[in-house]
């Protein structure tokens, strides 16, 4: 049967809205990448992988700023998702029906919007005065701080979508609801959880102001918690502002393998969700 | 036969004369055979009364089988008899439910004990998601402390009481989901027998199913009678029919007759009942 002419036309346009939309948001992204990639090719060898941030003047690498981003997204990321999935399970579980978890799923919401910078202060009044100098244990808790809202709120939204049916069979059974949630709900869950967590790993990889407060710089290498760490938003915000050409190559590399990083996980979580809506 | 022997008619003038039909179930299933004895159970959902001085007796290896039209209480009535309804605020229930003699209702009856007796299948198939082995063997370990090799004997057990070890006996470590509905269905059906109880419910448990999945529950369904005490809430009245022996009818909260299934069937003492099998509602 043929499909009337209006139709076709409605499709067409359609079509062509939807691939304009997507092409629009490509564009930037592919531009935002080979930028940062022509810019800082010049700086994308073997050193910098190798070599410490250099003073001004003289060539050098990112080694510390990456170790230093690893490190501290890494223990943000053990402190941050433990929280984060336990609380999350608090409020679409055990909390379920009661006034305090709506009351506490109200406040992480929040807290999710709560701008970076104003975590960042907060980490720097409650650790940073406190101890007397920044420190990368500071920078963890800071991108934990921003972390854990994410992550709260995913694993509740994740345990909320596996159907009551699959409580009950559990209870049925007789089994007590630690294990109902850790046997039954978090395997269906599994994949939903894990890319919360990995979106809210993307989220912290690029945060400069939480670390400005807290993480400070250094300009060589420590793997020193204890003291100010040196990492790459904060590398790239100091380069940039500087009027070192050197340091702008350098500030535009750092900038190309922290989108990349940050495309890598978003790709990986795209594979992982994939991999749990359809049965394993 | 001599001529004091009693003669059954079935004259249609003298049932249609029979204006008043008998006003109370004859109890079928006395004291003593009963396996769960239900008493005076009321139920509220928040101020919604979905249960109302409900009385009856099911018998021990048997298939008691609950008809009724939607929202008359028959899965409440299910869900009451394991206390799985606990798991949500606001729904409460009061009476008494005796299995073997002991309220189960009461808050003092440790709910796993409750659960280990009392198995239940849901209308729509609920594997967990992980291998056939392990949904079967899920709450094995919790109640006994059991080798590798019993569990392995116990999964392999309840597969084949439900029906399900030839069709699945090389793939117990794939996925549970990998299964078809009704393969799905005796798997959950296996889950529950795993841990040896007395009484199965089952909650509309083909409702969900082809035909031949269907028929292949119903034909599990006698086997099992055997071992256990069966219910069976369901919205086929054919399915009644054939798969038990005992039917009760409920309406609107109400149990309105109970007793054997080819009496409610053909003889409904009742005028609710005999409108609903005969399809004036539903």
């Amino acid at each position: 049967m043929a499909i009337p002419a209006r139709r076709r036309v409605a499709d067409i346009v359609a079509f062509a809205f939807a691939s304009m939309a997507t092409a629009f948001g490509l564009f930037w992204l592919f531009w935002i990448l080979w930028t940062t990639l022509a810019q800082g090719a010049a700086a994308l060898t073997p050193s910098l992988f190798t070599q410490m941030t250099p003073p001004p003047g003289s060539s050098g690498g990112l080694l510390n700023a990456f170790y230093g981003s690893g490190v501290m997204i890494l223990l943000g990321l053990l402190i941050g998702a433990p929280v984060g999935v336990a609380a999350g399970t608090y409020l679409a579980e055990h909390g379920r029906y009661t006034r305090l978890a709506a009351v506490v799923s109200f406040i992480n919401d929040i807290l999710l919007s709560a701008p970076s910078i104003v975590i960042g202060l907060f980490i720097y009044e409650i650790i940073v005065r406190t101890m007397g100098h920044f420190s990368g244990f500071a920078g963890a808790f800071a991108l934990a701080m921003i972390l854990i809202p994410i992550v709260v709120r995913t694993t509740e939204e994740s345990l909320r979508l596996v159907p009551d049916q699959m409580r009950e069979a559990g209870f049925a059974l007789g089994m007590p609801r630690w294990r109902v949630t850790s046997q039954i709900l978090y395997r269906a869950a599994k994949s939903a959880i894990l890319t919360g967590i990995l979106l809210g790993v993307a989220r912290i990889a690029g945060e400069t102001a939480p670390l400005l407060f807290t993480a400070l710089n250094n300009q060589f290498w420590s793997a020193n918690l204890n003291a100010p760490m040196a990492n790459v938003p904060v590398v790239i915000f100091q380069y940039a502002m500087s009027p070192y050409d050197e340091w702008h190559t350098l500030a535009w590399a750092g900038a190309f393998v922290l989108t990349a990083f940050v495309l890598l996980l978003n790709l990986l979580v795209r594979i992982l969700a994939r991999k749990g809506s359809g049965h394993e | 036969m001599n001529d004091s022997a009693p003669v059954i008619t079935i004259d249609p003038v003298q049932a249609a004369a029979r204006v008043e039909p008998t006003a109370t179930p004859q109890p079928l299933a006395g004291p003593a055979e009963a396996k769960i004895d239900i008493r005076n159970l009321d139920f509220h959902y928040g101020k919604a009364h979905a249960l109302r001085h409900v009385n009856f007796a099911v018998p021990a290896n048997a298939v008691t089988a609950i008809i009724g039209p939607s929202g008359c209480g028959k899965s409440t009535l299910l869900r009451t008899i394991n206390r799985i309804f606990e798991m949500y605020p606001d729904q409460r229930a009061s009476g008494e439910i005796l299995i073997d003699g002991a309220n189960v209702l009461d808050r003092r009856y440790p709910l796993s004990d409750l659960r280990r007796l009392v198995g239940m299948v849901f209308q729509k198939p609920t594997p967990f998601s992980s291998s056939v082995r392990s949904n079967v063997a899920f709450a094995l370990n919790y109640y006994e402390r059991m080798s590798k090799s019993e569990i392995d004997d116990r999964v392999e057990d309840a597969l084949r009481q439900a029906a399900l070890w030839d069709e699945v006996s090389d793939k117990l470590n794939h996925s549970a989901l990998s299964l078809s509905g009704g393969q799905q269905q005796r798997l959950c059906i296996a889950r529950a027998i795993a841990v040896r109880p007395e009484i199965l419910l089952l909650d509309e448990a083909t409702s969900a199913l082809d035909p031949i999945s269907t028929a292949k529950i119903e034909e599990l369904i006698h086997e099992l009678r055997e071992r256990f005490t069966i219910v069976i809430v369901t919205h086929n009245m054919q399915q009644a029919a054939r798969v038990s022996q005992r039917t009760a009818f409920f309406h609107l909260g109400e149990l309105i007759e109970f007793g054997d299934t080819t009496q409610i069937f053909t003889n409904p003492h009742e005028q609710r009942t005999r409108d609903y099998i005969t399809g004036r509602y539903g």
